[in-house]
């Protein structure tokens, strides 16, 4: 699904370059759960920044279910990512001003689907994450794991072929984070990618595979197999 | 999708209350302010529009050149202009000659009945006017002597019906007209607003000589106003230049004994409200710079308000930007959320709208009182008024809601989800800008409205030379015969006998009004005739001169010691300088010629205030004529005001049977002058505080999100040690900065605007610095207490909290 090759990101201020991503290599299976790691700055996020095609990288490869997308402008990225791809963001990232349905409703629109449809798929994922009761609750009226619950709600509704989660837990507690967790799980093993970056150890072996970043570059890759004990 | 805009629309306006009413308040007062302007600009500006063939009537005016010198402007001319001109130029296709004419009398159920506006009219009129005729013809309504067409409420109140055509018409003065037409009441915004308009043929029997000379043929009388209709597609500056030759033949020979010489142009029919303000003028005209100051302040409150916009929601945009990144990271397009911000704009321009309507409402009484102008709720009916509020609208939408559009959809979501978002440099230089703007449009119009506040004081304060407290002035009889003058002197007496009169005198005019005699061909008996000048000149009666405590420089006063008085002159300061004398006493004794008598000069008086300070002085002549036919001035003393008034009717009324008693308060007429610029003052200082009002609306909420985006700045600040006002001077130095550099805008624009302004008056007062330090000061004073509502929150809020909500 995910094919990058060589790829480099820089950030240029006006007095300094920083290189971000250095000749990064990976690839992604279609079913697989990736979890990134690594220090504070080592370019976890930039990576998934550019794999969810939020960002550009400044040089290599990156092809997406076939696609190479290195090059694409924002209208084409907007319209490659819309549908393929699910965002979970640590702070969430819900629209203050909407209700939890609407919220999950909006990339529905965005797709243009009809209101019966609309409603109908945003209510069987909200009981699918158990948060239909407070559909009509703004985000600010939720707890912090009841909102990550409608964040994954609103990644999912559009059924995507890839969800990037950039440290889910990350301002939970530990009982709504192994929920959480519990969840991406869920939706992985129903056959959706899954590329989460987190700093948790405890939460990157829930992944089948965990690659390990250090200063822009990927320094260790390995196979996870202790999932089945941590649950 | 727009359900989902409106949604969010609508929740963000609820959700921040005071940044929603700023915005919709100070739109609301814009489109208010700029609407009721507006509506003032235009029916100013409709002056004589409604006349079919406005575009090509124009009006005769008349320049006199003394020595090659303009002397004096006219918005009369010649009697034969008309004829002649059309008779030698091919391009006039008609002409109309207006000749204004007192007051007259008519008798209704025995009851003296005062009509005014009586004008004299050829029978072209109602052909190239557009003035509606009801009843008559409009070929030939005023084609024969003695007949007149009047109003419809004319016709009402005399003859109780408006179907009058046919009826015959007695007035004062022993003539008898018969009505041939009877029109409409004339709309306010027109000029000539006759009720009662007789034939000219009528005019030109009554003063056609035995000799046959008529008005027809007089090139050296002037006082008619005369209207050329052109030919369709003719070239007014063509058929202008045209003129000189003619007016050569006509009177040529004449001026040139007096090194004197007229010229006539032509002037169109719709400028001559804001255009014009020359001798004769049948009613009095607009200022048009003043109009078009009004439509700068109505602009400047309209912009002010949409920069409080772009303000706000540019600033705010940093509140938005989560919203932006989410949407573009599950899909949205660019121009989705461009459409999407756009569509905010709409729904705040709309809800300003909305309540502008409502204040419109509540306004409207109130700026009818302040602007003077006839403003009724009929405006709501008015497509005009209706188009302006949608050009409103939609320019409001545009120009208040593309840019922060465009701008908030530019976040980019890596950034903003990342809480990386800082304002853009060049986002924070044009809201600097906007605000540089508004607090020089908000001095700007401070300062106008401190020059104009002060030269209305100083016009009303001046003293004008002469005293016209406590003087009560009676309108002159229309009804008179040969007993005139030992009736007037008989109701002198009379009313001398009463103890709280004190002087009574009779003049052809009073102060207030212009000289409307101008006697041109003066000269000392000493020069020749190229040396004449015009002056103006006002027949006095022996008390005139002490009634008013005219300052004598030189010589004497009339006085019936000295008999023959009738050939004196006394002349005031300009006078006797035009007339060649620095020194007023070398002035005394010396003989003019007036009209063909030699007159001898035996006083001098200082000059005073004929008219409002807007005019300068005038060289006068005052000639005393016992038997003068005007105005009765009465001097009254301390107390019993109401009752020597019913006194003075008493007396007028046997004196004067079948004349109505008018009478009118000397100083409150005179300053019925200044009514024009009183109330240009006010509208200019309304407007002004609301321009103030919505800039402060506008610089609060920049305040408020300047304060919240350094909350965490002035966190760190403090817990490094910072103090309060150390603190609050941080806040402050930005909007100081901004001040000053209005300021610097302001003043070159504002002090170049006001004395242009100031240069329509002929005593005016002189710039001060402090009509623009004041201001200033005035408008940081404004904007440091608006800035510290949130600005003391801020510096004084605990750092603990800022920076742990970081």
């Amino acid at each position: 699904m995910i094919q990058i090759q060589n790829l480099k990101k820089s950030f240029r201020t006006e007095e300094v370059e920083t290189l971000a991503l250095n000749k990064v290599n990976l690839s992604v299976e279609e079913g697989e759960f990736a979890a990134i790691m690594g220090p504070s700055g080592c370019g976890k996020s930039t990576l998934l920044n550019i794999i969810g095609m939020l960002d550009n990288p400044t040089e290599g490869s990156y092809k997406f279910a076939g696609h190479e997308v290195g090059g694409l402008k924002e209208r084409q990225r907007t319209e490659l990512r819309k549908g393929n791809l699910g965002f979970v963001f640590q702070s969430f990232n819900l629209i203050d001003e909407l209700t939890v349905f609407e919220n999950v409703e909006l990339p529905l629109i965005y797709l243009k689907e009809n209101k019966s449809s609309r409603k109908e798929k945003v209510m069987k994922v909200l009981e699918r994450m158990k948060i239909a009761h407070r559909a009509k609750h703004f985000p600010h009226q939720l707890s912090g794991g009841q909102q990550q619950r409608v964040a994954i709600a609103r990644a999912v509704v559009t059924n995507p072929k890839l969800i990037l989660a950039d440290e889910p837990t990350g301002n939970l507690d530990s009982k709504n984070g192994l929920e959480v967790m519990n969840l991406l799980t869920e939706l992985n093993q129903e056959g959706t990618t899954i590329v989460m970056v987190t700093h948790s150890d405890h939460d990157s072996h829930f992944a089948h595979r965990i690659i390990n970043l250090f200063d822009g570059q990927i320094v260790t890759e390995s196979k996870n197999r202790a999932i089945g004990a941590i649950i | 999708m727009f359900k989902n805009y409106l949604k969010i629309a609508w929740r963000n306006l609820i959700k921040n209350k005071v940044y929603s009413w700023i915005n919709i308040g100070g739109l609301a007062i814009g489109i208010v302010a700029c609407l009721l302007i507006l509506q003032y600009v235009v029916f100013e500006f409709s002056y004589e529009d409604f006349h079919v063939k406005k575009e090509r009537i124009y009006r005769v005016q008349q320049n006199r050149y003394d020595n090659g010198k303009l002397a004096t402007q006219w918005a009369a001319g010649a009697y034969a202009v008309g004829n002649s001109f059309k008779e030698a130029i091919p391009e006039i296709e008609e002409y109309v000659k207006v000749v204004e004419t007192g007051d007259i009398i008519v008798e209704v159920n025995n009851r003296p009945l005062k009509i005014k506006e009586v004008y004299f009219a050829t029978n072209s009129f109602f052909d190239v006017f557009s003035y509606p005729l009801i009843y008559g013809d409009s070929k030939s309504v005023l084609n024969e002597p003695n007949t007149a067409a009047i109003s419809e409420t004319t016709a009402v109140k005399i003859f109780g019906t408006n179907d009058v055509v046919g009826k015959n018409l007695p007035i004062s003065g022993n003539r008898t007209y018969k009505i041939t037409g009877v029109f409409k009441d004339m709309p306010i915004n027109t000029q000539l607003r006759p009720d009662f308009l007789a034939s000219y043929a009528t005019y030109v029997g009554m003063n056609t000589n035995e000799d046959g000379s008529s008005p027809e043929d007089a090139w050296a009388w002037d006082g008619c106003l005369t209207y050329l209709l052109l030919q369709r597609g003719a070239d007014p500056t063509q058929v202008e230049a045209k003129f000189a030759p003619i007016v050569e033949e006509g009177v040529g020979e004449l001026l040139k004994r007096f090194n004197a010489s007229v010229e006539y142009r032509l002037q169109p029919l719709t400028n001559i409200h804001l255009d014009a303000n020359y001798m004769m003028e049948p009613a009095p005209n607009s200022d048009g710079k003043t109009i078009y100051l009004l439509l700068g302040i109505a602009f400047f409150v309209i912009i002010i308000a949409w920069v409080n916009y772009i303000n706000l929601a540019t600033a705010r945009a940093i509140g938005r930007a989560k919203e932006v990144g989410i949407r573009k990271t599950i899909g949205s397009k660019r121009t989705q959320l461009i459409i999407q911000f756009f569509f905010e704009s709409v729904l705040f321009n709309g809800l300003a709208l909305l309540l502008a309507l409502l204040l419109m409402l509540i306004a409207l009484p109130f700026f009818t009182k302040i602007s003077g102008q006839p403003v009724s709720y009929d405006l709501f009916i008015d497509a005009k008024f209706w188009f302006g509020l949608t050009a409103l609208f939609v320019s409001g939408v545009v120009l208040s809601g593309l840019y922060p559009a465009i701008v908030i959809s530019r976040f980019r979501p890596v950034e903003v989800l990342k809480g990386q978002m800082g304002t853009t440099s060049q986002g924070a230089l044009l809201r600097k800008g906007l605000v540089v703007f508004q607090f020089a449009a908000s001095l700007f119009l401070l300062i106008g409205s401190l020059v104009v506040y002060q030269q209305i004081q100083f016009m009303r304060d001046q003293s004008l030379g002469i005293d016209i407290d406590r003087t009560l002035v009676i309108k002159p009889p229309i009804a008179t015969d040969s007993t005139f003058t030992s009736q007037k002197l008989a109701l002198k007496e009379s009313l001398l006998k009463y103890p709280a009169v004190k002087k009574v005198a009779v003049s052809s005019i009073v102060p207030g009004e212009g000289p409307g005699d101008n006697a041109g061909g003066i000269r000392l008996l000493t020069q020749d005739d190229s040396e004449q000048k015009q002056y103006r000149f006002i027949y006095v009666d022996y008390d005139f001169l002490n009634l008013y405590d005219a300052e004598l420089i030189a010589g004497r006063g009339f006085s019936e010691d000295f008999g023959a008085e009738r050939v004196n002159v006394v002349f005031n300061r300009k006078g006797i300088e035009q007339l060649g004398f620095d020194d007023p006493e070398e002035a005394i004794g010396k003989q003019i010629d007036f009209w063909g008598e030699q007159c001898t000069i035996v006083g001098v008086i200082e000059n005073f205030h004929q008219q409002s300070l807007r005019e300068a002085y005038d060289p006068l002549i005052l000639r005393l004529n016992p038997d003068v036919y005007g105005y009765f001035s009465v001097k009254m003393g301390a107390g019993q005001i109401t009752q020597t008034i019913a006194q003075a009717q008493t007396e007028w009324n046997t004196f004067f049977p079948g004349n109505t008693f008018e009478y009118f308060f000397l100083d409150e007429k005179f300053n019925d002058q200044y009514k024009a610029d009183h109330r240009f003052g006010q509208v200019f200082g309304v407007f002004t505080l609301l321009a103030i009002f919505v800039a402060c609306l506008g610089l609060f909420g920049l305040a408020s999100f300047t304060a919240l985006q350094r909350k965490r700045e002035i966190g760190i600040r403090k817990v490094l040690g910072a103090s309060i006002p150390g603190i609050l001077g941080l806040l402050y130095n930005e909007f100081a900065l901004l001040l000053v550099i209005a300021f610097g805008i302001a003043i070159p624009i504002a002090a170049f605007t006001t004395s242009r302004w100031l240069q329509g008056y002929a005593f005016r007062i002189d710039m001060h610095w402090s009509y623009f330090v004041l201001p200033f000061l005035a408008i940081v004073l404004i904007a440091l207490v608006t800035v510290s509502f949130q600005t003391i929150k801020a510096a004084m809020a605990n750092p603990v909290k800022s920076l742990r909500t970081e």
